[in-house]
């Protein structure tokens, strides 16, 4: 220990004594020289073990590495995740509109094309004929196929959503022994192959029942719309029920309660307070049981003979276009693009109802 | 009509029981508060009257009809929420006109008595807005008005405060007693704040565990409670109690000992095991004690925490040395602890040694074991009787 003092001896002797071998330097501004670095610093930050002077970034360490764009692009989707999700966002919507609307496309194409020169048709028709649109009800009376598919799908969405509606009461708003059980049982028939019940079902409808025959004649259910409401009600009944049973049991009990003070009965508080309430929900469920029933094949293809007068839906004219000898791909395609406008239609008019249900705002509880 | 009884109302659940063997009996106009502590049962007692829930056993009966099987409905009554529960999809018109609407009545008469329903509770000007464009007051009233609007036997109100904000609960609270008055209708009201039970009701029944404590006046459930949880639970910041043993002298608890004669205390002979209860405003400090007719001998105690209200200071009084604050059970019925209520210009401050009295002709004495009362006050010319349910004071 040596007891030499700095030159400049403001500070005091004790204070100041550096030790051996570690001489400090005290620069003009008397700011020890350890400190400038750090004053030239904006971060004032870390100097120790930093052999030079420049600050990180100035380096030019980053610069030296030559990316290429998508290398770019990663690094600026890693700092900018928003970017990122928008495109990912345009990516999936893009090829959900072109995979779905594209077939649309080419339908209307082929509609347009006129008779016989339906060959090579890739992104423009052969030629132009939108009577076709006017022809398909001329060889076929295809209104009434409409008609037809169009009372099925409205009556099966009805019966769906009277007994799923009770359903969803008792399952989402009651507590009885085996609630459960019976809602596993419903998930379960959910899951079998409507065509295993086919078989048995044609059977049953080619019976004749006393009973049935003031109103179908001849007392079978083949031929009337019973031999498709009744299969279909049944198939697209499960998703129904899990869809209203978890709105049902959102509403909260004191509003049933107080349609029940008020003068109602379990059911009327149903009917009047917890469906209006639950408009989201069952425009979801009957919208989607109208878009299931409408497009269904199995049942409608099978349960008619294919008559107009006999019930047959849809399905049944786009395919009576189809000859022994000859196909008319362009009234198929044509009436293929009539019969969707209905569902079109609903569906437009629906997504409107659910989202001011949506927006109408949360209860309060 | 709408006398409202209840006849052994028992409800249980699965393995609850909720309300016990309830027997009660409301007079035609009488306003009845059902007070308790959460899951007392109070609102399922009311839920059997509104005929939500059907009790496991027992009757209810509304006016001279059996209505035990009678669904809601069909009873008559009308019914306020505490979650106000107004129907968000439709307007205060179709609110308040909800119930008349599923009965015959013409639109006429549904328009009138809905102006005249939203006249009551004024709400005038306001029958086409939604309720989520009202405040919680205006809210309120929309639900009251519905309840009154069909003219019911019998108004229910489970909690309809309870939402509201403190300022308004005050408002609202003297609107339902204006109310009260002006429809004479029985009122059936559930609350677990002792304030609203103890100023609005013509008569409070006092329930926990599903029990029917007490039912009586305000003022006689507040000085004679006919028990030990009512003595608790009416009354704030509640009643002291001091558990000890009768003997020849009077009572000796851990503290302090309590001169009296034994026969002053009926059913009850030396030996056995008593509860003093005592309400902070019947403690007095021994100099303050000269305008009392009687008290009991001063006992030592030095004050702990004051809590100043502007009207009053409460004083925490710890009785023994060396005793601490609990910090867990309620200071008023820890045995080294007293609560003693003092006006304002009352000269105190905190650990100061202080000789305090208690005011005998508000002394309460419990049987320690069933907790039910046995007097109410230590004087020798005490004529005050104990509490209806109480045993055999006269015998």
């Amino acid at each position: 220990m040596t007891n030499e003092t700095p030159p400049d001896d403001r500070h005091g002797a004790g204070e100041r004594t550096p030790s051996d071998g570690e001489t400090e330097t005290v620069d003009a501004d008397d700011v020890p020289a350890h400190w400038t670095r750090a004053r030239r610093m904006p971060d004032g930050g870390r100097t120790e073990d930093r052999g030079h002077d420049t600050l990180l970034g100035e380096s030019g360490d980053d610069a030296e590495l030559d990316r290429g764009p998508f290398e770019r692009w990663v690094a600026n989707a890693i700092k900018n995740p928003e970017r990122a999700y928008r495109a990912m966002f345009y990516t999936a919507t893009v090829f959900f509109l072109v995979t779905t609307l594209f077939p649309f496309y080419w339908l209307l194409m082929v509609a347009l094309t006129p008779e016989g020169q339906q060959q090579d048709i890739i992104l423009t028709p052969n030629g132009f004929n939108p009577s076709a649109f006017i022809e398909v009800f001329q060889v076929l009376p295809f209104h009434w196929y409409v008609f037809n598919s169009f009372v099925i799908a409205t009556a099966s969405t009805i019966v769906v959503l009277i007994i799923a509606s009770l359903a969803g009461y008792a399952f989402g708003r009651l507590e009885f022994p085996g609630k459960v059980p019976m809602m596993m049982l419903v998930l379960v028939i959910s899951f079998f192959p409507p065509a295993a019940f086919f078989i048995p079902l044609n059977d049953l409808f080619n019976t004749s029942f006393f009973a049935l025959e003031p109103i179908t004649g001849d007392g079978t259910l083949y031929n009337t719309p019973g031999a498709m409401v009744l299969p279909l009600s049944a198939i697209f009944m499960p998703l129904a029920i899990f869809i209203l049973t978890t709105f049902y049991s959102q509403i909260p009990e004191g509003l049933e309660d107080a349609a029940r003070v008020e003068g109602t009965t379990r059911l009327g508080a149903l009917f009047r307070v917890i469906i209006p309430l639950s408009a989201p929900g069952v425009a979801t469920a009957g919208v989607l049981t109208f878009i299931a029933v409408y497009n269904e094949f199995f049942f409608s293809f099978l349960m008619t003979d294919g008559q107009p007068e006999n019930w047959a839906p849809i399905l049944e004219g786009i395919l009576g276009y189809q000859g022994q000898y000859e196909v008319m791909y362009h009234l198929m395609a044509a009436s293929s693009i009539i019969g969707v406008i209905p569902v079109a239609i609903l569906v437009i008019v629906a997504q409107e109802k659910i989202v001011s249900g949506l927006t109408a705002g949360a209860l309060k509880e | 009509m709408a006398r409202v009884q209840l006849e052994n109302v028992t409800k249980r659940y699965e393995d609850v029981t909720a309300v016990d063997d309830v027997n009660m009996e409301i007079e035609d106009g009488e306003f009845v508060t059902f007070v308790g502590p959460s899951g007392c049962g109070k609102s399922t007692t009311m839920e059997t009257v509104a005929g939500l829930t059907r009790p496991t056993e027992g009757r209810v009966y509304i006016g001279d009809d059996d209505v035990t099987n009678l669904a809601p409905k069909d009873r008559g009554v009308a019914m306020v929420f505490q979650n106000i529960a107004l129907f968000p999809h439709m307007d205060v018109f179709e609110n308040i006109s909800f119930g008349l609407r599923l009965r015959t009545y013409d639109d006429e008469e549904i328009q009138r008595r809905v102006e005249q329903a939203a006249d009551i509770v004024q709400l005038e000007g306001m029958l086409d807005r939604m309720p989520d464009e009202m405040s919680g007051g205006q809210r309120q009233r929309v639900a009251i008005a519905r309840a009154i609007v069909r003219n019911p036997d019998v108004f229910l109100m489970d909690e309809p405060l309870a939402n509201l904000d403190a300022k308004l609960r005050v408002h609202m609270r003297t609107e339902l007693q204006r109310l009260h008055r002006e429809l004479g209708t029985t009122i059936i009201y559930v609350t677990h704040d002792q304030a609203e039970a103890m100023t609005m009701s013509d008569r409070i029944a006092v329930l926990n565990a599903g029990k029917l404590q007490q039912i009586a006046p305000p003022l006689e459930c507040y000085n004679q409670p006919a028990n030990l949880f009512v003595a608790g639970f009416i009354g704030s910041p509640s009643m002291n109690f001091a558990e000890g043993t009768l003997d020849e002298t009077g009572l000796a608890t851990a503290n302090f000992h309590v001169e009296f004669d034994p026969g002053l205390v009926p059913g009850a002979s030396v030996g056995d095991e008593l509860t003093l209860g005592i309400r902070p405003e019947d403690v007095h400090l021994s100099t303050d004690a000269d305008a009392l007719a009687e008290t009991t001998a001063p006992i030592d105690a030095r004050s702990d925490v004051l809590e100043p209200m502007g009207d009053e200071i409460f004083v925490y009084l710890l009785l023994s040395e060396g005793a601490e604050r609990s910090m867990e059970e309620d200071p008023a019925s820890s045995a080294d602890q007293l609560l003693m209520s003092v006006t304002p210009d009352t000269d105190i401050a905190e650990n100061r040694s202080v000789d305090v009295v208690l005011d005998r002709s508000n002394i309460h004495l419990f049987e320690t074991a069933s907790g039910e009362a046995l007097v109410h006050g230590l004087t020798d010319r005490s004529e005050q009787e104990p509490g209806t349910t109480a045993t055999e004071a006269d015998s």
